[in-house]
């Protein structure tokens, strides 16, 4: 609880400070409205990342490092968390014929583009499956987004992309029934 | 509002430059970071050399070399110079909260013992030198608050010492006027006495030619004993004042009658006032001034008794054109058994002064050696 808060008030001393002393434009991600499906035994959840890769990603996109994207999803009812599920997306760039790779872990998929916009679109979306028995009930679902520390392998230094996002997570809730929903 | 003390002022003057300083500074590391974060976007390197043709597969190797070099480059620079921004801006913050804490810390910490000091300094002013301040606080606090532990401390111990040595002063005086005062009455009782212890040895039948006239001196000087007595009795009894509206005019007018006939006392009243005063203490007031006039002026010369209304105020001024005060003198004649007279207990314009404060009133005396004097009462009318 307490890792929570301080990130939070981390975060917000981080953004107040570039908002008072900083030209620095960096991303200020959230997640656009997440829409769930329940699929047999499966509920899914989709949606997309919303300003999340603008300002400085696509040169961080062509570095030729692997750049992943976690996505933490954990299903709770009250106190008690029924599952915790945790997603990759990550972009890699062959530097020799100038082409980008988008690679979901959660649905084993796999997106190339030579165009970064494409690219961006692409890692921003997604869609999980989260295996649930009926009687959960009413639950809430909760999705959080963060840029790993990188390594770049050719200058031996790594790096927290975090800064990217201005080390804010963005997060977000949907209260689902499972008995009720579609 | 309130005016800043010095030390803030100086505190505050120092934050406003240190943090404008930073502030600049911070202005000047943005702008140049902006200008590399433009020049390093401009830079396109690997497009350029994707679009060369490579003869064999060892040039190819080393342009890929080159090219994932520079895109690492280029990202990493990228970040870098986000992450430097976010930390100058995070630390200048976090400076700029950090120094408004100390300030406003300091500033409590210094103002809350001065605030202590000055309430102890208004109680020292006020008489109470009892009050010691707790030791606590900065070092230096702690100092100024002992010294003035120890200031107080001295102060308390001079003050006692002052007061033993006063009231030992007033009873000497007290003892010396009395003694005084009840001799003179004493000396020509006794002469009497005497004189009539002689006639009775020597010449038994003519005592009675000397008789009335003893009476008479003894009667006298009883009178004199008696009077003196009265006179410590109403000064250590001055009452409350019970204050209540009449015309002043009145009562002096029926003051004057017993004194009218030996003496040229001359009226200037307006008739249509009203004081707020103590009856009895008026009475006595306006009797000890006029009696003071009467023993000041020889030869019978007039006094004059003028009364006025001046704005919320009624003014009596009794003058007189007597020996007048020599101007020395003119500050001690309200003390207590301050006297120019041969006669006389000293406690009579005391008692005036006394009576005035209590009935809050004023009075003044205007005087030159020779001349006479006037003594003005101005007291409070109806309609205050």
């Amino acid at each position: 609880m307490f890792e929570g808060i301080g990130a939070k008030l981390f975060s917000s001393v981080v953004s107040l400070s570039l908002l008072l002393f900083s030209s620095f434009q960096g991303n200020d991600p959230s997640f656009t409205s997440v829409t769930v499906q329940k699929t047999g035994s499966y509920v899914y959840l989709s949606g997309s990342l919303h300003s999340a890769f603008e300002n400085d990603f696509p040169s961080i996109f062509s570095s030729g490092a692997q750049i992943p994207v976690h996505f933490a999803l954990s299903v709770r009812q009250g106190s008690k968390t029924l599952a915790q599920r945790r997603f990759t997306h990550s972009v890699s760039f062959d530097t020799m014929t100038g082409s980008y790779e988008v690679y979901k872990s959660g649905g084993a998929q796999s997106f190339q583009s030579d165009k970064v916009e494409e690219i961006i679109a692409e890692v921003a979306r997604f869609r999980f499956g989260i295996p649930y028995q009926p009687s959960w009930g009413e639950v809430n679902i909760r999705i959080e987004a963060s840029l790993p520390k990188v390594n770049f392998r050719e200058l031996n230094k790594e790096v927290d992309l975090m800064v990217l996002w201005k080390h804010q997570k963005p997060s977000t809730k949907v209260v689902v029934d499972l008995r009720k929903a579609q | 509002m309130p005016r800043l003390a010095l030390h803030t002022r100086i505190i505050v003057l120092f934050l406003l430059i240190t943090i404008s300083g930073l502030v600049l500074l911070n202005m000047v590391f943005q702008a140049k970071q902006d200008e590399i974060h433009g020049a390093i976007g401009r830079m396109e390197l690997s497009e350029r050399l994707r679009s060369i043709r490579h003869y064999n597969a060892e040039d190819s190797l080393k342009a890929g070399e080159i090219m994932r070099e520079y895109d690492a480059a280029k990202a990493l620079l990228n970040i870098s110079l986000g992450n430097s921004r976010v930390v100058t801006s995070v630390v200048l913050f976090l400076v700029i909260i950090a120094s408004s804490l100390i300030f406003i810390v300091s500033i409590i910490r210094i103002s809350k013992p001065l605030r202590e000091l000055k309430h102890a300094t208004d109680q020292i002013r006020q008489g109470n030198y009892s009050v010691h301040l707790p030791e606590t606080g900065i070092s230096e606090m702690r100092e100024l608050k002992n010294s003035f532990n120890v200031m107080s401390r001295e102060l308390e111990s001079t003050q006692t010492k002052l007061l033993l040595a006063e009231k030992e002063m007033i009873w000497k005086d007290l003892s010396r006027i009395l003694a005084h005062e009840i001799k003179n009455p004493l000396t020509p009782i006794q002469l009497v006495i005497q004189r009539l212890q002689e006639r009775l040895e020597t010449d038994p039948g003519s005592i009675t030619d000397i008789l009335p006239e003893s009476v008479s001196i003894i009667t006298q000087e009883i009178e004199n004993l008696r009077l003196l007595a009265q006179d410590f009795s109403n000064y250590a009894k001055a009452s409350q004042p019970a204050r209540e509206l009449f015309n002043p005019a009145l009562l002096i007018r029926e003051i004057i009658k017993s004194y009218a006939q030996n003496y040229d006392i001359r009226l200037e009243l307006a008739e249509d006032l009203q004081v707020f005063f103590d009856k009895t203490h008026f009475y006595q007031v306006i009797t000890n001034i006029l009696q003071n006039a009467i023993d000041a002026s020889l030869d019978a010369k007039p006094i004059t008794i003028k009364m006025y209304g001046e704005r919320s105020y009624v003014v009596i001024c009794v003058q007189d054109q007597g020996v007048g005060i020599e101007s020395k003198d003119l500050a001690r004649i309200f003390e207590p058994y301050f006297s120019m007279k041969t006669k006389g207990t000293g406690l009579g314009l005391a008692l005036v002064k006394k009576l005035c404060d209590a009935n809050n009133a004023i009075v003044r005396v205007k005087s030159k050696a020779g001349e006479g004097s006037e003594f003005t009462l101005i007291i409070e009318d109806t309609a205050s």
